[in-house]
Formats: C-alpha cells, sequence, structure tokens
C-alpha cells in the first residue's frame, strides 16, 4: 500500500491560473476529503495525480519517492486509479467491457477471456445489484444506462483495478441515497484493507460521514487540512470564503426595483430534465441571480424557457400572458433572448462576417427577407458602439476577434430589437476583465430601461456584485432566496452546501 | 432524478437485436437484391453467376474489410485503393522478373504482403503518431503509392503467371478456389471479433480522450488499425490480380471509395465505436449485386452509372432508416 505526497503543485492555461500551490499529503488506509468551490482547482489537483494533466512546477512524491506522472498508463502502473468526474467511458460497449478496459483479461495472447471478465464484472455488479434499478446487467451497453448507474460502472471501472491509490472527482452527484451508503460501506472496507483515498463531493452530510480528514482549497491554492473529527461545516465553509471575506457584503448594489413594479417573466412548477418544480418571478428592472454549484439545474431551467429543450410541466407568463414556447424561435418572438457562455456552441455563426452575426435576431423579429446592406450597418452600429466593441470592419468574420468581443456581437444582435427578458446563462465564461466589466455595465443599463434580466453565473462574485436577488440552486430546485444584506459569501456557500 | 425514465424496459426486441448484429438490415438488403437478381435473371442465382460474382467481389470485400479496422478507431483511410495497386504492381513486376514458377508466385506474395504492411505503418505513423488529420493525410500517401505504382510498373497490362489465375479461377475437390477464400476470410474474421484489440479499437473510436484517460495506448491503437489496413488492402490485391490476371497501377483508384460505402452500408458509424466486419463484407456484395442487377435489368450503357448511384443511395437510406427506427 502506498502513500501519496504533492509539493507545490502549480499549472496555468494560457494566463488563467487554475492551480497556483497545491499540496496534499494522503497517508494508506484513510478517505481525505477535498472541498473547494467552483473552479479552486481540485479537478487540476486530481487530474496532477492521474496523469491527464502534466503540472508546471511541483512534485508527487509516493512512499516519498518523487515520481513522473506523463500520462493515465504512468499512473495505472504507479499504482493510481480514478473516477472521472465527467466519466470515461464507451458508451457503445458493454458495462462488463468497460470495467475491464483498459487492460481486458486475456487468454492465448490476443482473445478477450471472455470468461473471466464476465466474472470480474458479476463481483462488482452483484455488490450493487440490489441498489442499480433496473435494466443493469453486465452485457447491457452503456448508451442505454441513466445517469446514476453510469456513474456506478465508473465506480466498478476504478475498483476493478485493484490499485492502491484512488482518486473519486464527485463519485456521488447522480446517485441516490441507498446508492450512495453502498458506496460508502466499500470505501470503508477499502479503507480497512489499507488503500489511501481521496474523495471529492460538494455535500457535507457525505463528507462528515465517509471522510477523516479534509483539505480545503481556495482560489487554486490548499489552504489547510484538518481531522473531520475536530472540525464542523461552518468551520470549512468559513476556510473556503476565506476570513477576509466573511464580513464583507461584496459591495452589492441595493436593491433598486420598486416591489411594485410589473412582473415581466413569471415561472411556476416549472419541471423538466435535471430541475423540479421552479417558480420565480423577474420584474421590469431587475437582475434575478441564479447561484449555486455547477450543473444544479439553473443552465436547464434556462434553456427551457428559452424553448431548446421545452419543460415537461409548468407554465410561463411573459407580460402576464401564457405561453407555451416549443423552439427558440418561439420565444424570440415571445420577446425572450438567450446569451449563453458557450459561444461557440449557442452564439457565434463561425466563419462568417461580423454583420452576419448582428443581424439575424433582427431579420427574425421583423420577418424581413431582402434588405440593402447599408440600412443593416447603420443598425448594427449603435448596440455595437454601446458595447464599445472592437472591430475591423463589418465584413471581417467572426472567428477574428477576441472571446470577449465575440460575446459582444452576441449580446448586440439581441440589442437592436428590444427584448423584454434578457437570460444569461453563464455568459462571462472565458472573456477577460475589461469584458466582463463593459458587460455588467451594459445589463445593468438595461435593467434601468425596464428589462427583466436573469443572470446565471458560475462565479459566485460576479453574482454578488451584480444581483439584486439571488435564488440558489441545490440538485435541480430553489433551494433559498437571498436578497438584500442576506447576499454574502457565506450565505451563498451556506446554502450551496447544503444536503440535498 | 426519479422522473427520469427508464430507456432499456421500453428496448424492443428487434433493436436488442440489432444492436448485437449491426449488419442485420445490410443482411436484409442483400437477401432482397438476390431475389431481384433472380427475378430479372434467374441463371444469376445459379452456382456459376455465383461464383463469378464472389471472384469479382472478392477483392472489394477484403478492402472494405481493410477500412473498417480504421473506421472502428474513428479513423479513415483514402489510400486503401493505392496500396491495393501498388502491391498489384509490385507482385506482378515479381513474378515476372523471378520466372512466374510456384516459388516464385509464392515469394512475390509474401513480398507484396510485407508492402501492404509497410505502407499501412506509414499510414498510421502519419495519423496516429504525427497526429495529421486522416482524411487529409492518407489523401496524400494515397498520391504517393500511387506514383511508386506508376514507378514500379509505368503502364498497364503486364500479364500474370498462368498458374497464378488458373489456381485462382479454378476447382479443387470440384468447389471453386475462391470459396475457400472466403472460408479463411470467415475463419480469420471470427478470431479477429474476439480478439481485445478489436474491443480496445472501438472503445477509442468511441472517444479517443476518455480511452485515453482510462489508460489506453491510442496511439498504439490506432497504429495496428492501420497496419491491419494495410494488410489486408494487399490481401485485397491479390484477388484483384487472381481475377483481371494482370498489372495496372491505377486499377485500385476508384475502389476507395466503394470501400468507404461498403463500411457503412454494412451498419458501421463512420464516427467509430461501433459496427461489424461481417457487415463490411455483405456491404461489398451489396454494390456487388446492385452493378449486376443494373445489367440484368438491361439498363442502357450511358444511364448504367446513374442508376448505379441512385441504387446505392436507395440501399443507404434503406439501411439508415431500418437502423434508426429500430434503436431510436
Amino acid at each position: 500500500m502506498a502513500n501519496l505526497t504533492i509539493r507545490g503543485a502549480r499549472k496555468a492555461y494560457g494566463a488563467t491560473v487554475a492551480l497556483s500551490r497545491g499540496d496534499f499529503d494522503l497517508k494508506e488506509g484513510e478517505v481525505h476529503v477535498l472541498i473547494g468551490s467552483n473552479g479552486s482547482g481540485k479537478s487540476t489537483l486530481c487530474k496532477i495525480v492521474s496523469g491527464s494533466v502534466r503540472p508546471d512546477a511541483g512534485e508527487v512524491l509516493i512512499d516519498g519517492k518523487p515520481v513522473s506522472i506523463d500520462g493515465p498508463r504512468a499512473a495505472r502502473a504507479l499504482g493510481i486509479a480514478t473516477f472521472y468526474q465527467e466519466l470515461s467511458l464507451a458508451a457503445h460497449r458493454t458495462v462488463a467491457e468497460n470495467i475491464g478496459l483498459p487492460e481486458l483479461p486475456g487468454k492465448g495472447g490476443i482473445f478477450v477471456d471472455r470468461a473471466r471478465l464476465n466474472a470480474i464484472a458479476e463481483r462488482h455488479i452483484s455488490r450493487f445489484a440490489d441498489v442499480a434499478g433496473e435494466g443493469f446487467s453486465a452485457d447491457t451497453r452503456v448508451e442505454h444506462l441513466r445517469e446514476d448507474q453510469r456513474q456506478l460502472v465508473e465506480i466498478m471501472k476504478a475498483l476493478a483495478t485493484e490499485a492502491p491509490i484512488l482518486i473519486f472527482d464527485e463519485p456521488t452527484s447522480s446517485l441516490d441515497r441507498a446508492q450512495v451508503e453502498r458506496f460508502f460501506e466499500i470505501l470503508r472496507e477499502l479503507k480497512a484493507e489499507g488503500r489511501a483515498i481521496v474523495f471529492i463531493s460538494h455535500r457535507m452530510d457525505e463528507i462528515f460521514s465517509v471522510g477523516d480528514r479534509v483539505t480545503v482549497i481556495r482560489d487554486g491554492e490548499t489552504v489547510g487540512t484538518s481531522q473531520i473529527s475536530e472540525t464542523n461545516p461552518a468551520n470549512i465553509i468559513r476556510q473556503m470564503v476565506g476570513e477576509t471575506e466573511l464580513a464583507v457584503t461584496e459591495g452589492a448594489p441595493p436593491a433598486t426595483v420598486e416591489a411594485k413594479a410589473e412582473a415581466v417573466l413569471s415561472v411556476a412548477g416549472l419541471s423538466g430534465k435535471g430541475f423540479a418544480g421552479v417558480s420565480f418571478e423577474v420584474r421590469r428592472g431587475e437582475i434575478l441571480g441564479f447561484g449555486g454549484l455547477h450543473g444544479q439545474g439553473q443552465s436547464a431551467v434556462l434553456r427551457s424557457i428559452f424553448g431548446v429543450s421545452p419543460a415537461a410541466a409548468g407554465s410561463i407568463r411573459i407580460n402576464r400572458e401564457e405561453r407555451a414556447i416549443r423552439s427558440p424561435r418561439e420565444a424570440i418572438r415571445c420577446g425572450l433572448a438567450y446569451v449563453s457562455g458557450d459561444r461557440g456552441r449557442d452564439g457565434v455563426v463561425h466563419g462568417r462576417p461580423i454583420l452576419e452575426n448582428v443581424t439575424p435576431i433582427h431579420f427574425l423579429r421583423n420577418r424581413l427577407s431582402l434588405v440593402r446592406p447599408g440600412s443593416l450597418r447603420e443598425r448594427a452600429a449603435k448596440p455595437l458602439s454601446a458595447l464599445k466593441t472592437r472591430f475591423a470592419g463589418y465584413e471581417q468574420p467572426v472567428n477574428a476577434l477576441s472571446g470577449g468581443n465575440q460575446q459582444k456581437i452576441v449580446i448586440a444582435r439581441w440589442l437592436i430589437d428590444r427584448p423584454d427578458v434578457l437570460l444569461l446563462d453563464d455568459p462571462t465564461k472565458g472573456i477577460d476583465l475589461q469584458a466582463k466589466a463593459d458587460l455588467f455595465a451594459l445589463i445593468r443599463s438595461l435593467a434601468a430601461e425596464g428589462m427583466g434580466i436573469v443572470l446565471y453565473s458560475s462565479e459566485d462574485a460576479e453574482l454578488l456584485a451584480n444581483a439584486d436577488r439571488i435564488l440558489v440552486f441545490n440538485s435541480g430546485s430553489v433551494s433559498r432566496e437571498l436578497t438584500g444584506a442576506d447576499r454574502t459569501r457565506y450565505n451563498l456557500y451556506h446554502a450551496a452546501y447544503e444536503a440535498a | 432524478m426519479s422522473a427520469v425514465e427508464t430507456r432499456s424496459s421500453s428496448r424492443s426486441g428487434l433493436g436488442a437485436l440489432v444492436e448485437r448484429f449491426p449488419f442485420l438490415p445490410a443482411l436484409v438488403i442483400l437477401v432482397a437484391l438476390l431475389a431481384l437478381n433472380g427475378w430479372f435473371q434467374p441463371n444469376s442465382l445459379g452456382f456459376r453467376a455465383i461464383t463469378g460474382l464472389i471472384s469479382t467481389y472478392l477483392a472489394l470485400m477484403m478492402l472494405a474489410v481493410a477500412q473498417t479496422y480504421v473506421v472502428y478507431a474513428g479513423d479513415v483511410d483514402l489510400s486503401v485503393g493505392a496500396i491495393l495497386s501498388l502491391v498489384n504492381c509490385v507482385i506482378i513486376v515479381l513474378m515476372e522478373r523471378w520466372g512466374g514458377g510456384g516459388v516464385a508466385v509464392l515469394g512475390a506474395i509474401a513480398i507484396g504482403i510485407l508492402t501492404g504492411l509497410a505502407c499501412g505503418l506509414l499510414n498510421g505513423i502519419v495519423v496516429a503518431v504525427l497526429r495529421l488529420q486522416a482524411i487529409v493525410a492518407t489523401f496524400a500517401t494515397s498520391i504517393f503509392f500511387t506514383g511508386l505504382a506508376l514507378y514500379v510498373l509505368p503502364v498497364a497490362g503486364t500479364p500474370a503467371p498462368t498458374v497464378y489465375w488458373r489456381t485462382y479461377g479454378g476447382r479443387f475437390f470440384e468447389i471453386p478456389f475462391v470459396f475457400y477464400v472466403v472460408v479463411a476470410l470467415a475463419i480469420i474474421l471470427a478470431i479477429a471479433v474476439r480478439a481485445r484489440l478489436t474491443t480496445q479499437m472501438l472503445a477509442v473510436g468511441d472517444d479517443p480522450f476518455k480511452a485515453f484517460q482510462s489508460g489506453l495506448p491510442v496511439t498504439a491503437i490506432r497504429l495496428k488499425g492501420y497496419v491491419l489496413c494495410g494488410v489486408f488492402s494487399a490481401l485485397a490485391a491479390l484477388c484483384i490480380t487472381g481475377d483481371t490476371a494482370s498489372g495496372d497501377p491505377l486499377v485500385g483508384g476508384a475502389m476507395t471509395l466503394y470501400s468507404v460505402a461498403a463500411v457503412v452500408l454494412g451498419g458501421t458509424a463512420l464516427s467509430g465505436g461501433r459496427g461489424s466486419v461481417v457487415g463490411s463484407v455483405l456491404g461489398a456484395l451489396i454494390i456487388g449485386l446492385i452493378n449486376s442487377l443494373v445489367f440484368y435489368v438491361g439498363t442502357p450503357s450511358q444511364w448504367q452509372n446513374l442508376v448505379q448511384g441512385l441504387a446505392i443511395l436507395l440501399a443507404l437510406m434503406l439501411g439508415v432508416l431500418v437502423t434508426r427506427r429500430v434503436r431510436p
């Protein structure tokens, strides 16, 4: 069995520092919890150990000896197995094949030993048999499994390596209570065998139920390690937030919106894939924030309101009028606008000129088919200059611009004909600080002109600084509403990390 | 979420069957084409006609198998036809130079297979190790291989030794030689299906990055795929040499995209991760039967290409529709 030590690990992607100083120490026979807020560097630290990210600086030691991990294969050879948060399964292969990869038990040199493969798979499947749910067997293809079942396969795949060091990066995010309990039983057995286990989770109750020690990581630095028995959830959250930030209310703007202002968007009992029973109202002039950990349903709610994947139940009213929106096209005609942080997928029209990227909504809302380019340019000029967009000419392809300027182009297209509601889905992903500042200044002025704005941001600081009211999402529903002086970093973390 | 529906229970029996045997739609189309051929020309289902069909399309069957192994891993090889041409020229020239006896033939065959292997290795290095785009890189190597073939044999027409084509077109114990080749191919494919490499290639094709994270040697696996592809292209060259009994540096040019079509007709996903070699063999036969059907129906010669193209398009659409219908 083995001990693992990481000293001064550092990783930067261009100008963004994902991990600035990672120190970590893992002993055999323990479950060591790693916790930190969104983007604090936990996953980067794990990926350095599992070999899929190469650190810029720092060293990794196993049993005191420095090792170099230059790929997942090298990690395997050193006895490190990883549960990947985004899963590493081959969708078209069976459960058994996935558990057996990469080595696959062999016979006669080239063949797969099916009997042995199935025996290994069955041994792991049987431990979860009564909690895995229906349709889960060794010869089922992974593509037919539910999300929680896929997570179980990824767990089994890590367990099947019999590695002395096991890293579990958010293994329980989709599992139900019974599945989590079973997984914890297994973790305790492995611990008793002397394995060293890293466990990442955002659920406090899980951390205190299975962990031995906890290391907190904040803004790319590990800030401290303590025994689970000697700490409590409030302490951990305080460490994650940082002592200096505790008292400050982040200079949040006062909620200027009059309570009497009319509701421009009201959503009631909205349920769909990834969220359930979401209700809220946005008034004219208000910026409503969506907060919480990644992937708790915030994006899914916004996308469903915009008609990308319509909700299964619930009602949407725009200007007090009930609307059944089944496609983005209908949403746009109802006066909704949507800007996604994933510009590549949802925003820019690749390789096309700037003018074409600014005007599609204008065409759609006015049902235009033929327009003089000159008059289009005039219409496009105003929002672009309001956004301080820097570009050489309207015929320049949009890809030539920086991420921040591309996002401005995408936002400008909604401003030629003003929408009633602007849905912002993590809009500042990968754009620079100046562009962010321009963006939020614009959003505030749009709100002041009477637009209703919904802002989801994965950066808590952004949310606290810009939203008048924050709905904290947890496991697909709204767990808490923060208004006025309650909008503090501490409250936001507390609500986000509460047990689901 | 408890609201998530269980897809597994709503899967139809037919869907599960097609998932297990992805070549089933191709098999149905093949049987239908056989029936149509028989309808328009009863003789076409006779022993002689079937033997003729197989000896003509055995090369395409081999080439489709070759293509399948790179497609499994999510790659493609646009040089299979050029490799076939090169090997065809190499063995023709060697057999002529060494006197055309039995030993000369066997020696030339061995060198030919090694040539195919070397070509596959070069493709693998360029695509998997140097990480150039598969489509463009293998297109470039195809021009290079064609150039080599033209150097080895500048003008088409050198005949193969009598012993070579007599064996290919002949019979042993009243059974045509090509049938033995088909049986040998079946045995090789049955072995390959059970190989670890096949499962690993499919896992790479599913998602190369996830396969890498799982600890699979992705580069080595893709490289092996290209080497296998080169070897099967060489085997295809041996067949075409038996069928045409001569050397031609441009013989394989048109066959490359036919091999890709055969792979897709057989139900293999071009994006990788899913498919079967059996399907590709059936796909090659479907193309063969479409060509003979166009002839039997009595299509005027100037319309033959047009009808052929439409028929292949139709077969592709049928296969895709059936697959989509049964496994949503």
